[in-house]
């Protein structure tokens, strides 16, 4: 077992992957002789060809809706789109090809393709290199969206999500990229899509959230231990549709508290659904009301660091949601 | 304005380097001598009619200039068709145009779902260039090109039971019109409504069959309305940067909905645009079976030697309204009347019958009545299939038990193996 950073578990996902499979190819903007703005496919041109590790045109509608057409032929493509920002170019295919392509074949076609997307802000990206636009793909039947907390996780889920035969957006968060490491083994191991984990036991509160937020939510839940001896239970959804419910309705029954963090701006974010299946399906269980501590309403992160700071969920306010949680 | 190129008896494909000694009449502009490919024209008759808008105030007509009086040339023989293929695209032609009109009185019986669309004065071009498709070949007609269905092995009552949203239809009721596909055995890309979005798809499967080690040619079409889409412009660049067997028809047909072509391009010719993407271009006469089979087989070989993709556009006009529900009202009648001199099933029949007698009016009798028969009963087993289930809405929409994974179409993929050995990464570069 080696200690791995986030982008070192996702490279090697990936390296795997392409020598396990023949039929997994790359497709993306400078990722070949460049290995990646962030270098995530650094030597895999190099080690499986430009055939197979294809730098595209800079255009991101060209990225997702070739690997499409690949995928039809019975290739298994890993795009990958730069910043999560970027995708709206991409969106009419996604959302119009690829998400639909089972359904509207009465279930006879598929389109397996994983499309690997940097998101997130914490690291002074501005407004168009810092979104976290989950909830677009959220609302979106006929598509996985999966977003890792770590690097175990992240070589786990990301080689699910290739071997899965339905269409993934893969979202890595860019603050995650070197900023966590943890080990992660060597050999061959999947980790099941559309299935929640519980990162840390509890029973006081039930706090939910995904990606690097993730950590930010754990610390605070071990802030929360030694300060005020409460128990957090934190759960990790790591697919984000569809939703395992289950793991979370588990939980708020037994800590019949929760509170739900995440990223992406309030309106319709993840916590939102999280939050009306808690009050359809367990509002029985609940001692006080759910909390979200989430983006605000605005267009994106801005640039600035106190706006960006103002932006990002943070420790503090994650433990003082837990608080009144737990007062109320 | 670049001068049209004169009509070659011999047009070819192939890529020619504009000489200087063969333009003697004049010095060749700097467009010309940056060309790499020349624009062969296949059309006996250059057809200068053009459409414009005119406002006048809150009114608004369309004006026709150009001769509308002009001959009807016959048709151009073809270079690779025989008489048995050219009597199997007629026949796709009228088959093709008795199924629409057999969908025409289904709409009026109140039988389908939604509206009709007809590729009414279109048919030599969806039923041509499809035959010149070989079976491993990939294609993704549009709406108006549901005689490409029948030229590669689907039935009348697929496309009928779709516009009836019938259980038995191929996408089982939950989409309509011709919106179906087929990965398995007729490699078809099924269409969607966005306009220009199966051209980046098709390319992409070349792709994924360039990586399993097969040249294949991938045909699908656009209209002179559809080509304004970036869409458009990003699928036909990515196929020539990779040299993938793109072959895209420009369907010009005059009109997109309502809008004329004057409004969305200034080109002359949109096969023009090819020397945008440093492809070949060609031009032809969209109401000639021979000339958009021929054009089409040179594109398709071209895609077999693995050369890359070839635009090819067919001139035509949409000879009814957008839709069964639109009257055209807005087309200049004058324009039906220049182009139903020009239908293409007419014209085809004449050649077959006249000009070549490789058919005798009793044999067409035979044919045009075997195709009603055959439509009557496609059309009937399509009536009497079953509306779908309301529940059958759900379902279908992630892999279930029993989901199956697409093969690779060509085999194994000839792709390098790695070792798949870790090797640590450099640290990242901007960003804190």
């Amino acid at each position: 077992m080696a200690v791995m950073t986030y982008i070192d578990a996702i490279t090697s996902a990936l390296r795997e992957e392409m020598a396990r499979d023949e039929r997994v190819f790359m497709i993306g903007e400078d990722i070949g002789a460049m290995g990646g703005v962030f270098k995530a496919t650094k030597g895999l041109q190099e080690e499986f060809g430009s055939a197979r590790v294809i730098d595209s045109p800079l255009a991101e509608g060209i990225i997702i809706s070739s690997s499409i057409g690949a995928a039809m032929a019975g290739m298994r493509p890993v795009p990958e789109i730069q910043f999560a920002d970027f995708i709206a170019p991409a969106m009419d295919s996604i959302v119009e090809q690829a998400a639909k392509l089972r359904y509207r074949s009465a279930g006879t076609q598929t389109c397996p393709l994983t499309v690997r997307v940097c998101y997130g802000g914490g690291v002074g990206g501005g407004l168009y290199h810092s979104q976290t636009n989950t909830s677009w793909f959220i609302h979106t039947p006929g598509l996985i969206v999966v977003a890792p907390s770590s690097p175990y996780d992240a070589k786990g889920l990301l080689k699910a999500a290739i071997r899965n035969d339905d269409p993934v957006l893969f979202f890595e968060h860019k603050k995650l990229y070197r900023s966590v490491k943890e080990e992660v083994p060597a050999e061959d191991y999947t980790i099941p899509l559309m299935k929640a984990a519980v990162k840390r036991k509890g029973s006081d509160v039930t706090a939910i959230s995904h990606g690097y937020m993730l950590q930010l939510t754990l610390q605070a839940a071990e802030k929360m231990h030694k300060e005020q001896g409460a128990e957090v239970e934190v759960i990790d959804l790591r697919t984000l549709a569809p939703l395992d419910k289950d793991t979370f309705l588990e939980s708020v029954a037994r800590t019949s508290r929760a509170v739900v963090v995440h990223e992406a701006n309030r309106t319709l974010g993840i916590g939102a659904e999280i939050s009306a299946i808690i009050a359809e399906e367990a509002f029985d269980c609940l001692d006080a009301p759910i909390a979200r501590v989430t983006g605000p309403d605005i267009p994106a992160v801005p640039a600035s660091p106190p706006l960006e700071n103002f932006y990002m969920p943070s420790v503090e306010r994650i433990v003082a949601a837990l608080e009144r949680t737990l007062e109320y | 304005m670049q001068k049209r190129p004169e009509s070659q008896s011999k047009p070819q494909l192939k890529s020619t380097t504009p000489s200087n000694g063969s333009q003697p009449s004049s010095v060749p502009s700097r467009a010309q001598q940056e060309r790499t490919y020349a624009l062969p024209d296949y059309r006996q008759e250059v057809s200068e009619i053009t459409v414009r808008q005119v406002r006048k105030g809150e009114e608004v007509r369309y004006e026709v200039s150009g001769d509308l009086h002009a001959p009807v040339p016959p048709l151009r023989d073809s270079k690779y068709l025989s008489q048995q293929q050219c009597i199997a695209i007629y026949r796709f032609m009228v088959m093709n145009r008795k199924m629409e009109t057999a969908l025409e009185h289904l709409y009026k019986q109140g039988k389908v779902v939604g509206g009709v669309y007809f590729g009414l004065g279109q048919e030599a071009c969806s039923c041509a260039s499809a035959y010149a498709l070989a079976k491993d070949d990939w294609f993704a007609p549009m709406i108006r090109n549901q005689g490409s269905l029948l030229v590669r092995g689907f039935r009348a009552r697929d496309t009928m039971m779709q516009y009836m949203a019938k259980a038995g239809s191929p996408t089982k009721g939950r989409d309509g019109t011709s919106h179906f596909g087929d990965l398995y055995e007729r490699n078809m890309v099924a269409p969607i409504s966005m306009l220009g979005d199966l051209i980046p798809v098709l390319s992409g499967v070349a792709l994924g069959a360039r990586l399993q080690g097969r040249d294949i040619a991938v045909m699908t079409y656009i209209g002179d309305g559809g080509q304004s889409t970036g869409v458009t412009y990003e699928g036909i660049n990515f196929a020539s940067v990779q040299n993938l067997g793109l072959v895209l028809f420009i369907e010009s047909n005059m009109w997109a909905y309502s809008t004329p072509s004057e409004m969305q391009y200034r080109n002359k010719d949109l096969a023009e645009r090819a020397i945008g993407y440093g492809i070949p271009g060609v031009i032809v006469d969209g109401t000639d079976a021979c000339q958009v089979y021929d054009a089409a087989h040179e594109a398709v070989e071209r895609a077999h030697r693995g050369e890359g993709p070839t635009l090819i556009e067919a001139k035509m006009m949409r000879m009814k309204g957008h839709a069964i529900h639109d009257g055209a009202n807005y087309v200049p009648h004058a324009l039906f009347e220049y182009w139903k001199k020009r239908d293409p099933i007419a014209r085809m029949e004449n050649y077959l019958l006249h000009t070549r007698k490789w058919l005798t009016l009793e044999e067409n009798k035979a044919l045009l009545e075997e195709v009603e028969r055959e439509i009557e009963v496609e059309r009937e087993i399509a009536v009497n299939s079953p509306m779908p289930q309301p529940e059958s809405a759900l379902g279908g929409v992630y892999c279930e038990e029993g989901c199956h994974t697409i093969r690779p179409k060509y085999g194994v993929p000839k792709v390098r193996k790695g070792t798949g050995a870790f090797r640590q990464t450099e640290a990242a570069v901007h960003l804190k």
